[in-house]
This record gives structure tokens, C-alpha cells and sequence, in this order.
């Protein structure tokens, strides 16, 4: 019966998320920008312990920090994210994607290399300041 | 002279330490972490409207060999009788099989915080502190088969598909190309659920822990991974030798993917070599 066990399991693991951080879940961010409008990329919750603040960058793109930590999303062609912690699960949204990256961390903080955002100054495809890409 | 990659079940127990050996040579000098970092630099994802020359592209395969040889040289520099093996995890494919003994890998992570503690590239052995990372954590991790959602490794029989595929490549030339060669062997796929996760893509998630992000370079098994994913490149290859690389030429202005994938005679970075250069490897080495 390992199966119906393993699912049960799963599901109280679910459940207890659920519980967890439900209340947080509910509250995801809609502050109203100082004009009226209100930030498409915004969000500030609490999951698995971690706080994950979203919002638009300086161009529009939607950032995000976990902990205070900038995680890059890194766009993809299929419209979803992946992160750098996370590099083969394309999520269809930064929340998403922030999320999954938060389901692998573990105990972990996030690095420098995480959030850093290369500048693509090399026409052979690298990112000579060492950024990650 | 050619050399042989061998696959790592049948390596005997003196390769198995000259290898390991090699590689903690290489972390010692500082050289290995520098391979770590090149591939964290050239990552780009396929939705950024950067130039891509590593993952979601064609040069996926190209870019990857050559790193394989990079490494491999610096391998022999230390120790002339050492070459990368191949982990064929269509047939070793449980964390029972030997290349995680404690002789060669080492192990699973543990349950608590993932962290390996067994072999060679243990934390607590000595010799593997992790210095480029997307985390701060300093030691080797693992997850194999991620068991809060279970996902296997790919089977022999999925393998069989992606070799029926009889062109290197197809446009848009990114992660959502939906038939050729190069995709179908990364393995990127829409789709739910775990079969959003193919063949090399696939290896990488089931390994886990720092096999799943930029820093996937810091587990020695990502060598023996890619050199299994160009045995496979090799053996279709083989099979379909009039099947050059894609593109050709450079998409043309006007084109989604102008600028952002390399064509056969263009170089990539960090070496400058061109795909081309890198399709024919019989003179350098062999698979057994």
C-alpha cells in the first residue's frame, strides 16, 4: 500500500501548508501605487516561512525579493519564469515561479549571484562581468 | 592520440580513485570552481531577448561539448590516464546504483537539510566547499526523485524517441521547438505535471539540490550527466550523418531569433569556437 500512503501523506503535507500559510496567501498584495494605479507586479506574502515582495523593476519587468534577497526571473519563451534556483520548471507566473524557487531553498538565504542581472555586452553570448545571465 | 570515455559502471575500483582524485585536484587549485562559474554566466533564459549560446538553443549541444573538453584537458593536465565517464541513467537509475557509492559520487542528501554526507564531495570530508553558488550554503546537495513529488529518471524507451528525430534542429530554435534533435534531447516540453521534464532536463531534476539550479556545475555528477547527453549526440550522429548543424546561417533581421542563437559558423563564447568546429570529436575521443 505504499502508494495510497504516499498520496495521503502528500495530501496531509498539502493540508498543513494550507493551514500554514493560507492566511498569508489570502492577503497577496494589491497596495495602490502613490498615483492611483496599481502595480501589476506587485505582491507581499509570506510562504514556507519567507517573505517574497514583488514588484515592477525599473523597465516594468516584475522583480522580486525573498528575505530582503533579489531572485532573478529569468523569462521564457512559453510567457512563464524560471529562477536561478530552479532552472528546468518554466512557472507561469513571477509569484510562481518565486514560490517554487522558496520550495527548494531549504533552510538557505539566497546569494549575490541569485539576483544579479547581466548586461549583455559580449556578442559571443557571455556576460564578461561574471553576471549571471 | 584518442582516449576513451568509459561508462562508470564499468570503471574498476583504481579508475574510480584516480578520477575522484583528479577532480579534488582541480577543486584544491581553485580551477574547478572557475568551471562552475563559467557555466553560471552563461546561462540565458529564452524569453530575456538576450543572445543565447548554453541552454534553450541550438549550441546547447556544441557549447556543452566543449565545456566537456575544457574540463576534461584540465582532468589530464593533472592525470594523463583520466577521462570524464558516462552515466547512462536509463540503466543506472535508482539511488541504489553503484555510482553513488561511497568511493566515487556519494550519496543522496540527507532528509533534513539535503546536504550529501557520504564520498568524496561530502562537506563533512574536507575537500568540496561549495564557493559559487546561488545560496549561501556550502556544501553538496542532493534530492534524488524529489520524493514530495516523485519523478523518475528517463527510461531507455524514451530515449528510443528522441533518436528517431531526423533533423539537428528546427526554428524558433529555443525551448519551445517542438521537433528536431537538440530540444527533444534537453527536454524541454509543455505539457503537466512531471512531463514537463524530459530526458537531460529530467536528470537534472531528479538529481535535486544543486543539480537543479545555476550552480549545477557543483556536483562532479553533472559531468558524468553531459557526458552521457554527448555520447547520445554522438550515437545520432552517427546514425544521421547527413544532418548538419541548425541554423545554418545567422537568422536575418526581422527574424524573432535575429541576434539570439548562434548559426553553424558562428563563434560562441567563452572559447570562440563555432558549432561546426565542434561536431566531429573521433579525433580527440572515443565512447566505449
Amino acid at each position: 500500500m505504499i502508494v495510497p500512503r504516499r498520496v495521503a501523506l502528500r495530501s496531509l503535507f498539502a493540508l498543513a501548508v494550507t493551514a500554514f500559510t493560507g492566511g498569508a496567501l489570502g492577503r497577496v498584495a494589491s497596495r495602490p501605487e502613490p498615483g492611483g494605479t496599481r502595480d501589476p507586479h506587485a505582491f507581499d506574502e509570506v510562504y514556507r516561512g519567507r517573505r517574497l515582495l514583488g514588484f515592477s523593476g525599473p523597465g516594468g519587468e516584475p522583480t522580486v525579493l525573498v528575505d530582503g534577497w533579489p531572485l532573478h526571473l529569468m523569462r521564457c519563451a512559453d510567457g512563464g519564469y524560471v529562477t536561478p534556483i530552479d532552472h528546468y520548471e518554466s512557472c507561469p507566473t513571477p509569484l510562481a515561479a518565486t514560490r517554487a524557487a522558496v520550495d527548494e531553498l531549504g533552510t538557505a538565504r539566497l546569494s549575490p549571484l541569485a539576483g544579479a542581472h547581466g548586461v549583455p555586452t559580449d556578442p559571443t553570448g557571455g556576460s564578461p562581468r561574471g553576471v549571471h545571465a | 592520440m584518442v582516449y576513451t570515455r568509459k561508462n562508470q559502471r564499468d570503471l574498476t575500483g583504481a579508475e574510480r580513485r584516480k578520477f575522484v582524485a583528479a577532480v579534488l585536484e582541480l577543486k584544491r587549485t581553485g580551477a574547478y570552481d572557475r568551471f562552475v562559474r563559467t557555466h553560471i554566466d552563461h546561462y540565458t533564459a529564452d524569453g530575456e531577448g538576450r543572445r543565447r549560446i548554453a541552454h534553450m538553443t541550438p549550441s546547447f549541444l556544441p557549447w556543452h561539448r566543449k565545456f566537456l573538453l575544457e574540463f576534461e584537458t584540465a582532468l589530464r593536465r593533472i592525470d594523463p590516464t583520466v577521462s570524464v565517464p558516462y552515466w547512462d541513467w536509463t540503466r543506472d537509475n535508482s539511488p541504489a546504483s553503484s555510482i553513488w557509492r561511497e568511493d566515487f559520487m556519494g550519496g543522496n542528501g540527507r532528509r533534513a537539510d539535503l546536504q550529501v554526507m557520504t564520498g568524496p564531495f561530502a562537506h563533512s570530508a574536507g575537500r568540496w566547499t561549495i564557493t559559487q553558488s546561488m545560496t549561501d550554503t556550502r556544501y553538496l546537495t542532493r534530492d534524488f526523485g524529489r520524493p514530495r513529488d516523485p519523478i523518475a529518471l528517463p527510461t531507455a524507451a524514451q530515449l528510443d524517441e528522441v533518436m528517431r528525430e531526423r533533423v539537428y534542429d528546427a526554428a524558433p530554435w529555443n525551448s519551445t521547438s517542438a521537433t528536431g534533435f537538440r530540444n527533444a534531447l534537453e527536454g524541454w516540453a509543455s505539457g503537466r505535471g512531471n512531463d514537463r521534464f524530459r530526458i537531460h532536463n529530467r536528470v537534472h531534476r531528479w538529481v535535486g539540490g544543486l543539480m537543479l539550479g545555476g550552480g549545477s556545475v557543483n556536483d562532479p555528477v553533472f559531468w558524468l550527466h553531459h557526458a552521457f547527453v554527448d555520447l547520445v549526440w554522438s550515437r545520432w550522429q552517427q546514425r544521421n550523418p547527413g544532418a548538419a548543424y541548425l541554423p545554418a546561417e545567422p537568422p536575418p533581421l526581422g527574424d524573432a531569433q535575429y541576434r539570439k542563437v548562434v548559426a553553424r559558423h558562428e563563434p560562441m563564447a567563452p572559447w570562440g569556437v563555432t558549432p561546426v568546429s565542434m561536431f566531429d570529436h573521433s579525433r580527440i575521443y572515443r565512447y566505449a
